[in-house]
């Protein structure tokens, strides 16, 4: 099943939003 | 979310343009920076970590496509660029007219319409189109002394 292509590492994320000049979608999540 | 709505093809396409896209665990010590207490919480952030935009709770696919254009649009207009601001925004408006981010998004068009021209034409119009398309919008109500320009 295909789903978002998420990130895990906040810093990297930064680094892309930066590159890609896009804002960053933070999803908090409870892991069960 | 995991179930219904971030398998949908049109919110993984909205999601991956529109922005960068990061999962963390609400028991992550980032949940403290962030002040997250209950989730889902979703978050819109600039890149030097400032929040423009929160989501608290389950929205379907109808929902979060305009939802997130929406969180896009907020970053935009905070950081004064007002024109991917209205970018966003108007798609909100035009596209998703019945969404529940659709009166924000008028809102906030018309006060980005008001900051790109000075005048306060675009703020009232904007009050106009809350009165009579959701008149009973939270939305409408804050837009109300608009209606005296």
């Amino acid at each position: 099943m295909k789903t978002v292509a998420w990130m895990e590492d906040l810093d990297k994320a930064l680094g892309e939003a930066r590159n890609q000049d896009k804002p960053l979608f933070l999803d908090f999540f409870n892991p069960g | 979310m995991d179930a219904v709505t971030y398998p949908t093809q049109s919110v993984i396409e909205h999601i991956e343009k529109h922005s960068i896209p990061v999962r963390i665990p609400f028991d992550a010590p980032l949940a403290r920076e962030f002040v997250v207490k209950w989730t889902p919480n979703l978050l819109f952030v600039d890149t030097e970590r400032a929040l423009h935009h929160r989501i608290i709770g389950f929205l379907p696919p109808e929902e979060l496509n305009p939802a997130i254009l929406l969180g896009v649009g907020k970053v935009f207009f905070d950081h004064g660029d007002l024109d991917r601001a209205l970018g966003t925004l108007n798609h909100v408006v035009e596209k998703h007219p019945a969404s529940h981010a659709a009166p924000e998004a008028v809102y906030f068009r018309g006060v980005s319409q008001y900051k790109k021209t000075h005048s306060g034409e675009p703020l009232k119009r904007a009050y106009e189109k809350l009165k009579a398309a959701y008149p009973e919008s939270e939305w409408t109500k804050r837009a109300a002394p608009y209606r005296l320009l």
